[in-house]
């Protein structure tokens, strides 16, 4: 569930680089856009990008996650801001909270950053499983950069440490350490001795790997680079089909129409909106519809 | 000139007194096979970590004397040429593989050092044609087994084409079959490109018969080295020294001269002695002198079902059980089994045979697809893993995972606490039964691999639990730590624990087993006592087995050898030559 696979796939068969620049512009857009529209729209064409990258399944598991997450960003934000002038629902006062007042634009707000989320975290899911970690320390690492190697290492070691987390939990219950007691201190403090050993069984893991990079020479010399994938048409599309959009957003974005007023009132949305999201969520799209092309094209998969 | 030449080496670890290697001199030329053997804490590994350079650069400590190679002082050598001179393959397969994928891995080294693309690439085909790891070089490392992973960290490494490849104990998270394949290809490599190969093995059995040269270590020192092996194992025997091979130490005990290395040389001695003593009965065309017959062996059956049935309910019922993963890989097919107080039993087989399922459906930690567990009369599903914890000890394969509190105690106390016994339990006790009353104090994890072993064992059968399930606990051990560990099960077996192992080590089953399951493809292929078993298998034969295979197969232990061999020398047979 948390290994990077090698697949005989189009997104993986692109240059390190090239897969980081997309990723990167997801990142950037989730980060500079705050109307919902442009974020939807974001949202939706990087699902069909996860669709056609074959991560669908891995997917559907982080987003299990992260609308919980969602959910409580637009609980916390509809109980605690009660700007807004649409009320959908009004409380009494209540001991410490006071007055709660239920607003469509609190509710509203919550959703878009919980959009911003989603589309972060569809970023690392791409990341982790369409990003070959071994090319990603060689093309930013070497002796040069130690913080690719920590993020390469660490990509390395997930699935070990999560398998330590199962079998630890399991010796822990062998036991007699309850993980399914009804008081969530006490569930929280018989964890303790879980991640207390994961901790240590990550620093032996750590200690032996840092040996066996001492031992291969690693950061003696200028390093070389074995298998580098050679740029072809599909790397130059998505390329410039990243930089593209990047360009707009940024055009977009001094020209105001990224940005969104949620208060007082939602901010109408016209239709250049819808236009301006579709033509940035098309940006976003390329990629899949290289995909497609790749697999049912046969003259086009050759071209490319 | 040697090619290795160590001189007065004393190093110490940080802020310890005691040195971890104390005036070491050692030659090595090239082309030697040398084989480094000692208990744990000798220095074997020390050693092998001051010859590749790691002691002291990574380390730090104090270091003296010299270690120099084609003539020139290691520390004199910059790094990147070291790493071209000086190869080393670590224990663990795992925590030595830095890249996912097995490509990226075999050249990880060579773009450490900046080699140019063709190189690597030529490096890379020769490599994994040479360890048959072609099909394997787009794979992802995780997905890989034990021996595959160890396989791939060797190719990398013999990717450099190294002059020396050390190897610390390259086999001992490995099942027998993984680890012949390895030392296979150290062979090979040693034979065939005449690459200096240091080996650092617990299981002798396995590799003495590769080597030119033998050298035992204890406390920091080299006590023994020589290259006459069959010589510095009867000294080692003389000695009372745990760490020989099951062969010698039969030849040995039995009061003969030759000492074979090889099953095929333990024959022929016997073959040896049979022709030139005719006169005896025993021989290997007429019916075998069985100091237990076929009719013993029966006997004996017979006498381990009285005793186990002597109390007729079971501690385990095992009815027809299946099991499937979530993913629909059907692991377990029709197990039925039962275990008895004071029973002990031995399941083996391949890697996937289901063994570990099994082992975690008794538990409790998986459920049954089909079938029934039950526990002293109770259904295992109708209790959960934390009640159960007083009726199975259950020890995972890494007791590592069981370790983190502060001292050995504290760790027994720890599972005493949970199930509310600390005041009932006498832990003074219960470290005295797992030999740990010296180490109370210490930090578990500041222990060697069996004394860690032994505080998980204590902290799962802190509540006296009536069954204890051990899976492969001799990972890792050397022979007199097995010794140890063998000590304290019999000794629970005598108490009245029923006990089931799974291990992959034919001579552990053999010395402490009774009963034998052997599992193959999620089903088990052949149940019995231990004679009927494992004399009759081909693979799963210890060497003393293997050595009396057709002779006497009721021959299986060290000490039912050392009486067989015995008896040939009390009617003449073994031809004392020295």
């Amino acid at each position: 569930m948390y290994t990077y696979k090698e697949r005989a796939d189009f997104f993986q068969s692109l240059r390190c680089e090239t897969s980081l620049t997309y990723i990167s512009l997801l990142v950037l857009l989730s980060l500079l856009i705050s109307n919902p529209i442009y974020l939807a729209a974001v949202f939706i064409a990087l699902n069909l990008v996860i669709h056609a990258a074959g991560i669908m399944n891995e997917w559907i598991v982080y987003l299990k996650y992260c609308l919980v997450l969602v959910l409580f960003i637009i609980l916390i934000n509809a109980i605690f801001v009660n700007a807004g002038s649409t009320i959908l629902f009004s409380f009494p006062d209540l001991p410490l909270l006071g007055k709660i007042r239920i607003t469509l634009e609190a509710v509203s707000y919550g959703i878009g950053m919980g959009l911003r989320l989603l589309i972060m975290m569809g970023a690392f899911c791409l990341l982790t499983y369409s990003v070959d970690p071994d090319l990603l320390l060689k093309t930013f690492g070497g002796g040069k950069s130690r913080i690719m190697l920590a993020l390469s290492m660490s990509l390395r070691l997930f699935p070990l440490i999560a398998d330590d987390f199962m079998r630890i939990t399991e010796a822990q219950r062998c036991r007699g350490v309850d993980f399914k007691v009804k008081s969530k201190r006490k569930r929280v403090r018989n964890y303790l001795p879980v991640l207390n050993t994961v901790l240590l069984s990550i620093l032996e893991r750590s200690f032996q790997m840092a040996e066996a990079l001492q031992s291969k020479a690693y950061g003696t010399c200028e390093r070389s680079h074995f298998s580098e994938k050679l740029w072809r048409p599909r790397d130059i599309f998505v390329f410039a089909a990243t930089l593209v959009t990047a360009v707009i957003t940024v055009v977009f974005l001094v020209a105001g129409h990224t940005a969104y007023n949620y208060y007082p009132r939602l901010q109408a949305i016209g239709l250049d909106d819808a236009l301006a999201a579709i033509v940035i969520g098309f940006g976003v799209l390329i990629p899949a519809l290289l995909t497609w092309g790749w697999k049912k094209w046969p003259y086009w998969r050759l071209k490319i | 000139m040697a090619l290795l030449e160590i001189k007065n080496l004393t190093y110490h670890y940080p802020d310890t007194e005691e040195p971890a290697l104390s005036r070491i001199d050692l030659s090595i030329k090239e082309g030697e096979f040398v084989v480094v053997a000692g208990g744990s804490g000798s220095g074997k590994s020390s050693l092998a970590r001051a010859i590749a350079g790691l002691i002291p650069d990574f380390y730090g400590g104090r270091i003296g004397g010299s270690i120099k190679l084609e003539g020139r002082e290691l520390k004199e050598i910059n790094r990147a040429k070291l790493a071209q001179k000086i190869g080393i393959v670590f224990q663990d397969p795992e925590n030595q593989l830095i890249m996912t994928n097995v490509e990226q891995e075999l050249v990880f080294g060579m773009e450490n050092l900046g080699l140019p693309h063709a190189r690597m690439k030529k490096a890379v085909m020769e490599m994994s044609g040479a360890l048959s790891l072609y099909p394997f070089l787009k794979s992802n490392i995780t997905q890989l087994s034990g021996g595959l992973k160890q396989k791939v960290a060797l190719a990398s490494v013999l990717a450099l084409q190294p002059d020396i490849l050390i190897l610390d104990e390259p086999t001992s998270q490995l099942d027998p079959v993984a680890g012949e394949e390895i030392l296979t290809i150290l062979r090979r490599m040693n034979e065939e490109n005449g690459i200096t190969v240091i080996l650092i093995e617990h299981r002798l059995e396995r590799c003495l018969h590769l080597a030119d040269r033998i050298i035992f270590m204890e406390k920091g020192r080299i006590v023994h080295d020589g290259q006459n092996i069959r010589d510095a194992l009867k000294k080692a025997f003389d000695k009372g020294d745990p760490f020989i091979t099951p062969l010698a130490k039969l030849f040995a005990a039995a009061g003969s001269k030759q000492i074979p290395l090889t099953i095929k040389e333990g024959r022929e001695i016997i073959r040896q002695a049979k022709s030139e003593k005719p006169e005896l009965s025993w021989s290997f065309d007429s019916e075998p002198v069985t100091t237990k017959n076929t009719s013993d062996i029966e006997q004996l059956q017979e006498k381990t079902a009285e005793k186990i049935y002597a109390n007729n309910t079971p501690l385990l019922e095992v009815e027809r059980l299946w099991f499937t993963y979530e993913n629909g890989q059907e692991t377990l097919k029709d197990i039925s089994l039962k275990i008895y107080p004071a029973e002990f039993l031995i399941i083996m087989g391949e890697n996937t045979a289901g063994k570990t399922t099994l082992l975690k459906n008794i538990r409790g930690l998986l459920h049954p697809s089909r079938g029934n567990v039950t526990i002293s009369g109770r259904s295992v599903q109708d209790m959960t893993v934390e009640e159960q914890a007083t009726k199975v000890g259950y020890l995972a394969q890494n007791p590592n995972d069981y370790l983190f509190r502060p001292s050995v105690r504290e760790e027994i106390l720890f599972t005493l606490k949970n199930l509310g016994m600390e005041k009932d339990a006498d832990i003074e006790d219960l470290m005295e039964k797992f030999i740990l009353k010296d180490h109370a104090d210490y930090n578990p994890r500041d222990l060697s691999t069996g004394e860690r072993q032994r505080v998980a064992m204590a902290s799962v059968l802190a509540a006296n639990p009536p069954l204890v399930l051990l899976d492969e606990p001799t990972r890792g051990l050397d022979n007199q730590m097995k010794a140890i560990l063998g000590r304290v099960l019999r000794s629970l077996q005598e108490k009245g624990h029923g006990i089931i192992v799974v291990t992959h080590d034919v001579e552990f089953a053999a010395e402490y087993g009774e009963k034998i399951i052997l599992m193959s493809g999620g089903q088990i292929i052949a149940q019995g006592e231990k004679h009927m078993i494992l004399s009759e298998s081909t693979f799963y034969s210890p060497q003393t087995g293997k050595l009396f295979h057709d002779i006497d197969n009721s021959v299986l232990t060290i000490s039912e050898g050392v009486q067989a061999l015995t008896k040939i020398v009390f009617r003449g047979g073994i031809k004392v030559v020295s």
